[in-house]
């Protein structure tokens, strides 16, 4: 059954609200909860459903995605046939030199992939989506369902701006609502859909005739206008994307509850990544550790509460660490306060250094930086 | 393709002074250190030491140290022409072939896989040592000093040179005696069991040694004496890092409460990584009433509780009101609310159930010991295990 879906995934959004978080990478990359990227969340849940033919759309700032993804083989996507392929833009035209302006230019962009993609049915997914989807689960309904395309929703409520897919009696898709915040009618979308891959390529086709760019607003809307059959299929477990800094931070602090680890890293739907061979996490005699979520090869002397410690962090004695998410290779020096801030990689805080963000607003310390 | 050395690790010892934790597994694979298992030093040693092609001998149990191993590549093992071969017993036509029956008889019956390589020189290891050595530099001294054979030596006290293999020394620095576990030590060279061996020589020696029914075929006891004893030369060569046997499971214990030092040993030394192949888990979580005190603690682990001075396995879980102190939990073990675990090594997978009393501080008297769990059992709810007690199956207590 799952021999005949191919999966999508787009990580080439960049987008600007990040602000230094994206500096040099798109939001599929970002690093996330300690040791992982966001990416990693449509690449496990399509490993787990044993989908492991996948194209990756990227297109400005990939460096560290391809770093990060490599020959996917921590994916089990490293195939002598099939297997994980990058897909740069090579469809766009030359005078094409800003980003995507959406998600169905994105697709058009790598047509003559999709063309020759041999499976009947392609999933697309978000590439910074936090969410640990059943896939199989999600075919099973949609298969049952006898729907052109299923779209993977949630009965949550998510943070920041999404889309609202309103079913009809039928339980199909009839209509939809575009860039709502908060409770609304119907499901919200993650943005993941089942679709047979030759309707889909007869819709991106409908749209470059026309001129149409976007994914929502135009290809569905002509597809539901056309009579297509959309069914819905609910995600019931955690679920956000991260599109803004503010979101981020909130979406990681909420891995901090048990209940939402418990929905995003169940046993059985393991969320893979690329490993760094790393030693274990050192407490140190004076170590005070609260609710924190602490990765391996750090060397904590200092205090942390409420914070998020990437691998290879040095937390110096003395240091108090509140609301913090510090991120790879990064030292705090002694006595140094941190206060709702988001260190990037390889940063480094001297000693006495004091920093406060707000929930609302934290701090980002971009990559490297000395303070 | 001709090496210029390639590595045989010896594991397929039962370490029966184990006891319980290696009922189910052979000793190189038993955990060790948080993240690793034993053998991942002399697969690391090797691999950062530069050399790309290692038989593991396996005998007893290998099931788990099979798939652990796997196609190396977790210590970048997988190379074209070499890598990491599984290399348990086998029989031939006829007679040939049978159960290895001792450490010079595993590489004998072996050197068919050796002979593939065409090496100049073969590095034998054991499976169930501690260290950071760079093979490189021993192979080094073996070639400047056109030796048969190098042996890696250690400098001990002379009381602790009693339960060693010595090595005494002529006045060109070569080795002209060696003695086994001597009453009166003459020198305090300890054989780590590491050696360098000139292939063409061993392969010589190997044969005459099986054909000597009186040989019990081992290293130590038997090639050694008989190259010596041909005038052939044996070089020391003088380690002075981080060595521990871990034999017993005393020596489990106390080598894992100095992975707590780094001035003992530095794991966090990216220029000479240990590597594992580890589960992929979430970072550890420490929770809101949770206390860590001077441990090592790795990903998976949840901790509610209180863990001092201890080290802890992937998945972990420790619960509210649970106190770990001086001990070692392996890979998911789990210990429950206002359990105590002191003293003690909690084998892979064991449940510690409510408010049972596992280990107990050394108050002196000569039967303390660390108390051990076995894997995979559980300790009833308020069971009490004495300091020394090894448990098997759970049932006993």
């Amino acid at each position: 059954m799952m021999r005949n879906y191919h999966g999508i995934i787009f990580a080439y959004h960049s987008h600007p609200e990040l602000r230094e978080l994206a500096a040099a990478r798109t939001a599929a990359s970002l690093p996330f909860c300690g040791r992982y990227r966001l990416i990693d969340f449509p690449l496990s849940s399509l490993r787990n459903a044993g989908i492991l033919n996948v194209g990756v759309i990227m297109q400005r700032d990939y460096q560290s995605l391809l770093d990060h993804i490599s020959s996917g083989k921590a994916w089990d996507m490293s195939r002598k046939s099939g297997g994980l392929r990058m897909l740069p833009p090579f469809g766009l035209p030359e005078y094409h030199t800003g980003d995507y302006n959406g998600t169905v230019e994105a697709l058009n962009a790598v047509s003559t992939y999709i063309q020759s993609i041999e499976e009947d049915w392609v999933i697309l997914l978000l590439g910074n989506l936090c969410a640990n989807i059943d896939l199989q689960a999600a075919i099973r309904q949609h298969e049952r369902s006898g729907a052109e395309a299923t779209a993977i929703c949630t009965d949550h409520t998510p943070v920041g701006e999404h889309h609202r897919l309103i079913p009809g009696q039928d339980g199909l898709v009839e209509r939809l609502s575009l860039y709502r915040e908060g409770d609304g009618e119907g499901y919200a979308s993650l943005e993941g859909y089942i679709f047979r891959k030759d309707k889909l390529l007869e819709i991106m086709d409908r749209c470059r005739s026309e001129n149409l760019f976007l994914f929502h607003r135009n290809a569905l809307n002509l597809f539901l206008a056309d009579g297509g059959r959309m069914a819905i299929y609910v995600h019931s477990g955690y679920a956000n994307a991260i599109k803004t800094a503010e979101q981020y931070y909130q979406v990681s602090m909420d891995m901090l509850l048990p209940e939402n680890r418990r929905q995003i890293f169940p046993p059985d739907r393991p969320v893979r990544t690329k490993t760094h061979e790393e030693v274990s996490t050192y407490y140190g005699e004076e170590a005070v550790a609260r609710n924190s979520l602490i990765a391996d090869n750090c060397i904590l002397e200092g205090e942390v509460e409420n914070c998020i410690l990437f691998s290879g962090t040095r937390i110096e004695a003395g240091a108090k660490l509140r609301n913090c998410i510090i991120m790879r290779g990064c030292t705090v020096g002694r006595g140094a306060e941190l206060d709702c801030v988001i260190a990037d990689k390889y940063s480094d805080f001297a000693s006495g250094v004091r920093l406060t963000g707000n929930p609302k607003l934290p701090v980002v310390v971009p990559k490297g930086s000395k303070i | 393709m001709k090496k210029s050395c390639i590595a045989m690790l010896l594991a397929g010892g039962q370490g029966s002074r184990l006891y319980a934790l290696t009922q189910n597994v052979a000793k190189p694979s038993v955990p060790f250190g948080g993240k690793y298992r034993i053998i991942d030093f002399p697969l690391s040693n090797c691999a950062n030491s530069g050399i790309d092609t290692v038989g593991v001998l396996t005998q007893y149990r290998p099931l788990q140290l099979n798939s652990y191993i796997g196609t190396g590549q977790p210590w970048d093992l997988d190379v074209t022409d070499g890598g990491v071969y599984i290399l348990p017993p086998y029989l031939g036509p006829g007679e040939q072939g049978s159960w290895f029956t001792g450490t010079a008889n595993a590489i004998y019956q072996n050197m068919a896989f050796i002979e593939s390589f065409d090496p100049e020189n073969v590095l034998i290891l054991s499976g169930d040592h501690i260290y950071k050595m760079d093979y490189a530099k021993m192979l080094q001294e073996h070639l400047e000093h056109d030796a048969a054979c190098t042996i890696a030596v250690l400098q001990v006290s002379m009381e602790e040179a009693t339960r060693f293999g010595i090595l005494n020394l002529g006045e060109d620095g070569f080795v002209n005696q060696f003695e086994e576990k001597p009453a009166h030590p003459k020198s305090d060279l300890a054989s780590m069991g590491i050696y360098i061996f000139n292939w063409p020589k061993l392969r010589k020696y190997l044969i005459e040694d099986e054909n000597d029914p009186e040989s019990s075929k081992d290293f130590g006891k038997n090639i050694i004496p008989k190259m010596l004893g041909a005038g052939e030369k044996l070089w020391p060569y003088r380690f002075d890092g981080y060595w521990r046997d871990v034999g017993t499971i005393t020596s489990l214990w106390d080598a894992n409460m100095d992975m707590l030092s780094t001035t003992l040993i530095n794991l966090y030394d990216p220029a000479w990584p240990i590597n594992s192949r580890s589960p992929v888990c979430p970072p550890h979580y420490v929770g809101e009433k949770a206390e860590v005190i001077h441990s090592i603690v790795t990903e998976g682990c949840e901790i509610d509780g209180h863990v001092e001075n201890s080290v802890l396995a992937p998945s972990v879980r420790v619960a509210e009101g649970a106190r770990v102190v001086y001990s070692v939990l392996m890979p998911g073990a789990v210990v429950e609310k206002g359990a105590v675990v002191e003293y003690a090594i909690i084998g892979e997978n064991t449940v510690v159930e409510a408010n049972a009393h596992i280990g107990a501080a050394p108050d002196g008297s000569a039967d303390w010991g660390v108390a051990t769990c076995g894997p995979d059992i559980r300790i009833r709810s308020g069971a009490q295990v004495p300091a020394a007690a090894m448990v098997y199956t759970g049932e006993e207590v």
